[in-house]
């Protein structure tokens, strides 16, 4: 007993020293013997070329609790292949890139967000993800204080009008747009037209494009807000069976999209449903609303699914090996392309330093996306009314293919988004 | 004048001796101590590991607040965060940036930062009626709807909160010229952002902590202890129960509305979602925790309860099976660690020390007073 307690005692005392020392300042508060933050001559941990330096490149995303977590394990993990393929590859200007180190799960907490960045905003050259419209601009003002450059894990329409914002793919509101046209051109929607999504940035900027495309196909158009989490659909639920429109466009996290869908079409409701890219997971064919998604349902996104030819999507693929397929890879690996463009482009021009990274990224007239997407589509330099990607591809569902989408019509900018005058970003928060 | 015996600290020869609030040279030397070292610990701690130790200190301001209610005066409360909620709004709309898209009135620290406390008193006033007709579990219920009814108006009144998922920026921290969000060279010292907050919280730690000193050995003070062991006996004896219930309220009102606006500007962004029940809980085990009915428990608990997060982190690093990251590696990610922490420290806390983390202290104290006869 006596014997038991000593120990007990000294073995915490132990550990609380241990803790109170890890945490001392060490004298030289700058550890890092290169350019900068996040960049240094030292070797990554675990480095697949030891001879190399190591960038570090932070991730901020939605790991456990939030509504985007079953599709954020996999960009995160796509992400971490092909930044390993990089490294095999001989790495960038003699740099291996560590993204393992520094990933931090926000929880869709723009609270949480900003914490995190706090923690990591000294040690990582760059953002390799940052997952959230309004989390990514929650912390936007002390990215820009610190010049480092963000991949958002997110297609809002106002990330093309910053510098300090490097995104890929068509922005949920020509998405929107597309979706609304295909819709229009092949499901004969002719009425009513509602937008259904989270408040905020997400939801709001898809809403923005479903209204212009209504005001252009001459549509009715109702917004309709609605928050996270699967049992909180009732009221959009009600507010659709009420309205009765021939085309709804959900712009939701995957749970509340099939709970609406499911919801609706149990209660007789026979319209479109086009939902933004974040709204599909595989999953959601097990679910009980999964004949409704198929007979309903159809998936506006950025490029296609996992399953799609193109070396690209197999150079992803093979890099992944045997995993359950999931479009949140295809993101992930499809969203890492520009910051690898705005790499070498930096160390082209002289090195690579916060700074020179984010003109860079700034810079690019083309990426190679390996035919994921067309190489202008990465294009930043210029005005975004002329730079930016405005197609999206449309799919339908399809219990066949690896991740349960296929590709009903292929990377096509509809009449909408092509004539949007793209001045400023379609939803502004601030 | 008195005449203190030397080597007889409890001989008190005067009435002021027996009312002061260092009343033994032990308590004076070590109280100056603690001081000297916290003020010195920014300069020996790095800068992530002091963001969560000036947290944790503005959290304690909150869990004294709460102490003087729950702890001292009885009076069960799970209505806290609203409070707190209160507060941050108050702070972050007469604080906070003019041209953001919320409100926001662009006001110095010594406006918003009373204000944000004097709104959360005036609810804590409202609410202190109700406390004077119920007890216990019925008390706790009601306060317990206030938390919902806060978490209503947050979500709704999008035009100062930002809304749900959304959320909005605190105010800006400039106290008395320094500006504590940036870093660079204040009176001569080169201080990063981390260490300017650290020392300003350190001092609204510390004028906090002696106010609620003074107030629980105060003639307040007392009223509340006698209210809490048992009430009818001291409305018997003359004490006004509605005015000190109310008063009771009030003063942890307005800790919370201060601890909340402070909170929050150095958080930076805050939503709606914030302000649930689990913060109200997470204050009631800073206290329970920590130590009921004591100040000092009120701070010890609060600032291991806001270092837990950093804890498990490193608890991550030493035991293998705990992943780091998304948690396909190991048996439980660092993430779900800290959520099971958190509860077993608490059930840990309540069946083995009741008295918290002061209790411990209190049997460390004692085992060297009588060193080395101990036993």
């Amino acid at each position: 007993m006596k014997l038991n307690r000593h120990l007990v005692r000294t073995s915490v005392v132990i550990a609380a020293t241990a803790l109170v020392l890890t945490g001392c300042r060490s004298s030289s508060s700058d550890e890092d013997s290169g350019a900068g933050p996040g960049i240094s001559d030292e070797a990554c941990p675990d480095a697949v070329n030891p001879d190399n330096g190591c960038i570090s490149l932070g991730v901020i995303s939605d790991l456990t609790k939030g509504p985007f977590a079953p599709l954020a394990v996999p960009i995160t993990d796509a992400q971490k292949a092909f930044w390993k393929k990089v490294n095999e590859d001989g790495g960038v200007g003699g740099y291996d890139i560590d993204i393992a180190s520094n990933i931090a799960d926000a929880e869709y907490n723009p609270e949480i967000h900003n914490r995190k960045y706090q923690e990591m905003r000294k040690d990582i050259l760059a953002l390799g993800q940052t997952l959230g419209s309004s989390q990514t601009l929650a912390i936007l003002e002390d990215m820009k204080d610190d010049d480092v450059l963000g991949l958002p894990a997110s297609w809002n329409s106002a990330w093309e009008f910053e510098d300090q914002i490097l995104e890929s793919g068509a922005n949920y509101c020509f998405e929107a747009m597309n979706g609304v046209d295909w819709a229009v051109a092949n499901r004969g929607v002719t009425g009513k037209v509602i937008a259904v999504g989270y408040p905020g940035d997400y939801g709001g900027d898809a809403a923005a494009g479903v209204e212009a495309a209504a005001k252009a196909n001459d549509l009715e158009f109702e917004k309709i807000e609605t928050p996270t989490g699967q049992d909180n659909q009732a009221g959009a639920v009600a507010a659709i069976l009420k309205a009765k429109p021939d085309l709804v466009v959900v712009t939701t996290g995957p749970a509340e999209m099939a709970t609406i869908v499911g919801g609706t079409a149990a209660q007789g409701f026979t319209g479109t449903f086009v939902g933004s890219s974040p709204t599909w997971n595989p999953a959601l064919l097990k679910s009980p609303a999964a004949p409704a998604l198929e007979a309903l349902f159809f998936q506006a996104g950025p490029w296609g699914p996992f399953g799609t030819d193109t070396p690209g999507h197999e150079a992803m693929r093979t890099a992944l090996g045997d995993v359950t397929p999931n479009d949140g890879y295809t993101a992930g690996w499809t969203w890492s392309y520009p910051l690898l463009a705005a790499l070498k482009k930096a160390d082209e021009d002289g090195g690579i330093t916060r700074e020179s990274l984010v003109a860079a990224a700034s810079e690019l007239t083309e990426v190679d996306y390996e035919g994921i997407l067309p190489p202008e589509a990465g294009a930043t330099q210029g005005d975004p009314a002329d730079v930016a990607y405005r197609s999206s591809v449309i799919s339908k569902v399809d219990p066949a293919a690896p991740t349960g989408v296929s590709i009903e019509q292929d990377l096509t900018t509809g009449p909408t988004a092509e004539a949007y005058d793209f001045s400023k970003p379609c939803f502004s928060l601030q | 004048m008195s005449s203190r015996l030397r080597g007889r600290p409890l001989v008190r020869t005067s009435y002021a001796q027996d009312m002061a609030l260092l009343n033994t040279p032990a308590k004076r030397r070590s109280t100056i101590a603690i001081v000297i070292a916290s003020f010195l610990v920014p300069f020996l701690v790095t800068d992530d590991l002091l963001l969560v130790l000036t947290l944790g200190m503005i959290s304690a301001v909150g869990a004294i607040g709460l102490n003087l209610v729950t702890g001292y005066a009885g009076q069960v409360s799970l209505g806290h965060a609203f409070f707190i909620g209160l507060g941050a709004y108050t702070g972050a709309v007469l604080g906070g940036d003019p041209d953001a898209a919320v409100t926001g009135y662009g006001l110095p620290i010594y406006v918003w930062l009373p204000a944000a406390g004097i709104v959360a008193a005036v609810a804590g006033l409202l609410v202190g009626p109700i406390a004077v007709r119920l007890r216990g579990l019925y008390l706790a219920i009601v306060t317990l709807g206030l938390v919902f009814l806060g978490d209503h108006i947050f979500r709704e009144a999008r035009d100062l909160t930002g809304g749900p998922g959304v959320g909005r920026r605190g105010p800006d921290l400039v106290v008395f010229g320094i500006d504590m969000g940036e870093s660079g060279v204040v009176l001569g010292l080169d201080l990063a952002r981390e260490q300017r907050q650290f020392l300003m919280a350190l001092v609204f730690l510390i004028v906090f902590a002696v106010l609620a000193r003074n107030i629980a050995r105060s003639g307040v003070g007392r009223a509340f202890s006698a209210i809490r062991d048992r009430d009818v006996a001291a409305a018997v004896i003359g004490v006004d129960l509605t005015r000190y219930k109310v008063m009771a309220f009030a003063m942890s009102s307005f800790f919370a509305g201060v601890t909340g606006a402070l909170y929050y500007a150095v958080v930076g962004v805050f939503e709606p979602s914030a302000f649930g029940l689990l913060l109200s809980v997470q204050y009631l085990a800073m206290i329970l925790i920590g130590g009921v009915a004591t100040i000092s428990g009120a701070i010890m608990g609060a600032i291991f309860i806001s270092s837990l997060g950093r804890i498990s982190g490193e608890i991550a690093h030493v035991l293998p099976f705990i992943s780091e990251s998304s948690g396909t590696d190991g048996l439980l990610s660092v993430f779900q660690l800290e959520a099971i922490l958190y509860g077993v420290l608490i059930i840990v806390f309540l069946i083995f020390e009741p008295r918290g983390l002061f209790g411990i202290w209190t049997r460390i104290r004692n085992y060297w007073k009588g060193w080395p006869f101990s036993y």
